[in-house]
């Protein structure tokens, strides 16, 4: 912190006159900018999108938006036209930053416009993850980020078309059962042995999986996708084990890469994301980056990571206005992440490890479930499906660390949060 | 387009006059004139950072509560019966115009 602000306290006395400039306008770039006119920034700010039209929400691009009767031209918009306006945020739209050059807190724009910042925000957010198989740039081979790609994806998800999914994470599940929905005959290819295993347990990956198959949904477990074929344009896609499966369209979901570019040409700290602290600080104290890009210390747990969701976008934002404005950030907010498949939401609160131990709660074939993550019996995280209640309770539980009695856990009728273990309860 | 006046009663029992426009849900409308409304799930009935107190002669005239609004609010701290939603749930209506709305108590 000392050393800190004696480097900031040479700032020049007329640099105070600068704005803070923010480079993306996804989720975390757009609070940062509100977030600190709410906070009484008086000074300037500017935003800078590389993407063409107003900031929206990403979520439900593969979602809502993939939808059978859906027309929207992209995600809802995050704030209405007028808000940027009124709160005197300029918006630099269809604009990239080609570099920062930290000394003389410059960003320089592609369009060869200079920007000089009081502070930065790089909120500059991940991309999706590219095959590099060969046949990977053949046209029908897609993926989802933007809300371009969303539309590209949809434009090909006709009826009778048969689409292979390449990766079940949440992007991918998400598209397969948008892609059902509009009629599509969808096969999954997996190299896992099961679905969504970065981020959950067995029963809910069975659960999903028999959801999805009773849509009409195929897996392939345990495939190694080694090349795409077709001429011109996709026609196949061919795994390692030797087999081929036929394809009009293909959408790839297989992980994002930080956009940590500029950071990095410019010399600031990184390492599979921009390393920030819990001031959401750079390795240079006037550069702050927040949300997808970023890479930090858990709070909870202690664990090094980079979290790709809204939650985190928006709470590191919170953190980076109150920080510009010399506040203390409100306590963190224990991670949550959301995902809706054929209408069947999954809520997880805190994030899993392979090593914990779990307790199911309910029985999957009611539609009604949780699984609770147990590490050194306190709740680290707990995945529910149809019950919300238990994820509220359980995001309390986890924030709180505190002991739970397993076999009370493994009975749904008990509140979830009577559930801690009597020593516990005295203790508190 | 058509915009009303509510009446918003901050956490700390301060009265704010906000404008409501037509094309906003009540949260929106909250947020983008700076009242501390988190909405940490961007309005998808996710969480419950949008719980309000609506007036008791005005809960009864909007449309129920769907199945994941219920479980969210009847978790939230506060929780009225008669008066509790998630203010991105509640779309404008020019009936509205000044009412008073009541931010519900944030989580502990």
């Amino acid at each position: 912190m000392a050393e800190f602000d004696m480097i900031l306290d040479d700032i020049n006395p007329e640099d105070i006159d600068l704005p803070v400039v923010i480079i993306g306008a996804g989720h975390a770039g757009v609070q940062v900018a509100a977030g600190l006119r709410t906070r009484g920034w008086t000074g300037g700010i500017v935003l800078v999108d590389e993407e063409g039209g107003l900031p929206y929400e990403r979520p439900p691009l593969s979602k809502d938006v993939l939808g059978p009767d859906e027309t929207a031209e992209g995600g809802p918009l995050l704030r209405k036209d007028a808000f940027y306006a009124s709160k005197d945020i300029t918006r630099l739209a269809g604009v990239r930053v080609g570099s920062i050059d930290r000394g003389r807190r410059v960003v320089a724009l592609d369009d060869g416009q200079e920007l000089a910042y009081h502070r930065l925000v790089i909120a500059s957010g991940a991309r999706g993850r590219r095959l590099t198989v060969p046949g990977h740039d053949l046209s029908g081979v897609l993926s989802l980020r933007t809300a371009a790609d969303a539309l590209a994806v949809r434009g090909e998800l006709v009826p009778g078309a048969r689409v292979v999914i390449i990766g079940a994470g949440y992007i991918g599940m998400e598209v397969a059962a948008a892609a059902t929905k509009r009629g599509c005959d969808v096969t999954v290819l997996e190299f896992q042995d099961r679905v969504m295993k970065r981020v959950t347990s067995e029963p809910v990956s069975e659960f999903y999986q028999q959801l999805h198959r009773s849509k009409g949904v195929r897996f392939a477990f345990g495939a190694a996708v080694s090349a795409i074929e077709g001429e011109g344009r996709v026609e196949r896609v061919l795994t390692a084990d030797g087999r081929s499966y036929p394809a009009d369209v293909v959408v790839a979901g297989i992980g994002v890469i930080p956009n940590q570019e500029l950071a990095e040409a410019a010399g600031i700290a990184c390492r599979d994301g921009i390393l920030v602290d819990e001031a959401c600080r750079t390795s240079d104290p006037a550069v702050y980056a927040a949300g997808d890009v970023t890479r930090f210390i858990s709070t909870f747990g202690g664990a090094e990571m980079r979290l790709e969701c809204l939650q985190n976008a928006q709470q590191q934002a919170d953190v980076v206005a109150d920080t510009i404005m010399g506040r203390t950030p409100r306590e963190a907010e224990v991670p949550w992440f959301w995902t809706v498949q054929f209408d069947v939401r999954l809520q997880t609160a805190g994030v899993m490890h392979p090593d914990d131990d779990i307790v199911l709660r309910g029985d999957p074939a009611t539609g009604k479930f949780s699984v609770c993550y147990l590490r050194e019996d306190s709740l680290a995280a707990i995945d529910t499906v149809g019950s919300l209640a238990d994820f509220r309770q359980g995001k309390k539980l986890i924030a709180a660390g505190t002991f739970m009695d397993r076999t009370a856990l493994a009975d749904p009728a008990v509140r979830l949060e009577d559930c801690v273990l009597e020593t516990a309860k005295i203790a508190a | 387009m058509s915009v009303i006046t509510i009446d918003v009663i901050d956490r700390e029992g301060s009265r704010h006059e906000v404008p409501w426009e037509q094309d906003q849900v009540l949260m929106e409308a909250l947020r983008d004139n700076d009242l501390p409304v988190l909405a940490s799930c961007g309005g998808s009935a996710s969480c419950a950072t949008c719980h309000v107190f609506l007036p008791e002669d005005v809960y009864p005239t909007l449309p129920e509560r769907s199945e994941d609004e219920i479980e969210l609010v009847e978790e939230a701290p506060g929780f009225r019966p008669t008066q509790s939603r998630l203010s991105c749930q509640v779309h404008y209506a020019d009936r509205f115009d000044g009412m008073t709305v009541t931010l519900a108590p944030e989580e502990d």
